[in-house]
């Protein structure tokens, strides 16, 4: 029976619908939980800027800070058409990669308002591992591409900004980005992974609608035949 | 119908405004990193007018900073890994600049806790200045090497960037003539300024 139904065309259409259902309102949550995140983040990108270096001094003049104007100003143009889609664009690929495209943004614009501080880029690797509750391995090479394009092109122009040193062998931004891939092989495996269970969840749900409709049919069948029987033996 | 319009209308400028951020963002932060500091007009022998009590027999490197430039954080790391790596006769001193018309204490910060926390160096309040003007510096950060016969053999910064910590030719420099006894050595210097015009470097 179960092998029947598991060919059913009804069945698997109704365990696609159910499956696609249900991405779709992950993939929501995550994009409003990624605009709460960018909310804190760029208060966090300001806070720092305060803290780390908030003036500029000319002798014994002090202006305020690049630092505090890119946080506040620069942070929020990274922010604003991430949240802009996640609020009217919820749950569609364009938004994932904008969202994927602009966190990693937001680490990098962190990572320098911190004096770039190693410890701030441990913020790449959390925001790849948040990036994979989408479900969707392709938000991850998006978010890989960018932090590889923002090495690359860096280290053509402004080399000393990555590696500390003017003329770095041109195969050096690899390493870098190598070890964001490495974290997303688990990543991507996580993703096809959980894809897969929900899948064969919505197929099990799609069963058992199935079965109960079947149920029903059944039900419905016997009654007729009863009350028809009652009928004729009145 | 209209409000469809619109939203798509605003996405499609808060994409513009992204674009624009990004590429903006990048020139401006590469902008105040690259852009160097002025370059002191160092004496090629060690001032005669310096307070500063140099040793004949050592080595003396001189380092000037502003106390509340956030940057020179990055100079003092690298002064760190300068002492560690020299030999232990090198004299070392950090001169904090303190403005005329500010209090005693204004020039107490992270940065010159830092300062006081290197080894084997000397942390001096360089009051209005007078010291760098002597050793002809503008910038915090600037670091001036003199050999025991009081020749300047290296005059510059130790940092990369702006604000950048890490391996760079400045510092290596430093380093090299100081275990070599060889050649001279320049780097741009990046940090705020302290002694900000010529006429006030000639006060």
């Amino acid at each position: 029976m179960s092998e029947n139904n598991a060919t059913d065309p009804k069945m698997d259409t109704r365990a696609a619908e159910i499956r696609e259902e249900r991405l779709h309102a992950r993939r929501v949550r995550v994009d409003r939980m990624f605009t709460w995140l960018f909310l804190v983040q760029y208060v966090a990108g300001i806070i720092a800027a305060l803290t780390v270096s908030p003036y500029a001094w000319e002798g014994k003049v002090h202006t305020v800070h690049l630092h505090v104007w890119i946080a506040a100003a620069g942070g929020a143009g990274i922010i604003i058409l991430p949240i802009l889609l996640s609020i009217f664009r919820p749950g569609t690929a364009l938004t994932r990669h904008v969202i994927a495209a602009s966190q990693m943004l937001s680490s990098a614009l962190l990572i320098h308002l911190t004096g770039g501080r190693i410890e701030t880029h441990f913020h790449v690797f959390g925001s790849l591992a948040f990036l994979a509750f989408y479900l969707d391995w392709t938000a991850l090479l998006t978010a890989t591409i960018v932090v590889a394009a923002d090495h690359f092109l860096r280290g053509i122009f402004w080399p000393e900004s990555v590696y500390g040193v003017a003329n770095p062998e041109w195969w050096r931004f690899l390493e870098h980005a190598g070890w964001v891939a490495f974290e997303d092989v688990f990543l991507i495996w996580a993703c096809v992974m959980g894809k897969r269970e929900i899948a064969s969840s919505a197929a099990r749900q799609a069963q058992v609608e199935h079965l109960s409709e079947l149920e029903q049919l059944k039900s419905a069948a016997l009654e007729m035949a009863m009350s028809e029987m009652q009928a004729a033996s009145a | 119908m209209k409000r469809r319009a619109l939203i798509t209308g605003s996405l499609i400028a808060a994409g513009l405004v992204w674009a624009a951020t990004v590429g903006a963002m990048y020139h401006a932060v590469r902008r105040f990193e690259t852009t160097p500091g002025r370059g002191a007009t160092a004496r090629t022998m060690w001032p005669a007018g310096s307070r500063i009590a140099r040793d004949h027999d050592r080595w003396t490197l001189v380092m000037l900073i502003h106390p509340h430039c956030s940057c020179t954080r990055a100079s003092l790391q690298e002064l760190e890994r300068i002492i560690e790596m020299s030999d232990p006769s090198l004299q070392t001193y950090v001169l904090v600049y303190r403005p005329a018309g500010f209090q005693a204490g204004w020039e107490k910060t992270e940065t010159f806790e830092a300062a006081k926390r290197l080894q084997r160096a000397h942390v001096i309040v360089d009051a209005e200045g007078a010291e760098a003007r002597r050793f002809g510096g503008f910038t915090s950060g600037q670091t001036f090497l003199y050999d025991r016969e009081g020749a300047l053999r290296f005059s510059g910064g130790i940092t990369s960037l702006r604000g950048h910590a890490g391996v760079n030719r400045g510092s290596m420099d430093v380093v090299d003539i100081v275990r070599a006894n060889a050649r001279q050595g320049t780097h741009p210097v990046f940090g705020c300024a302290i002694v900000t015009t010529e006429s006030e470097q000639k006060q």
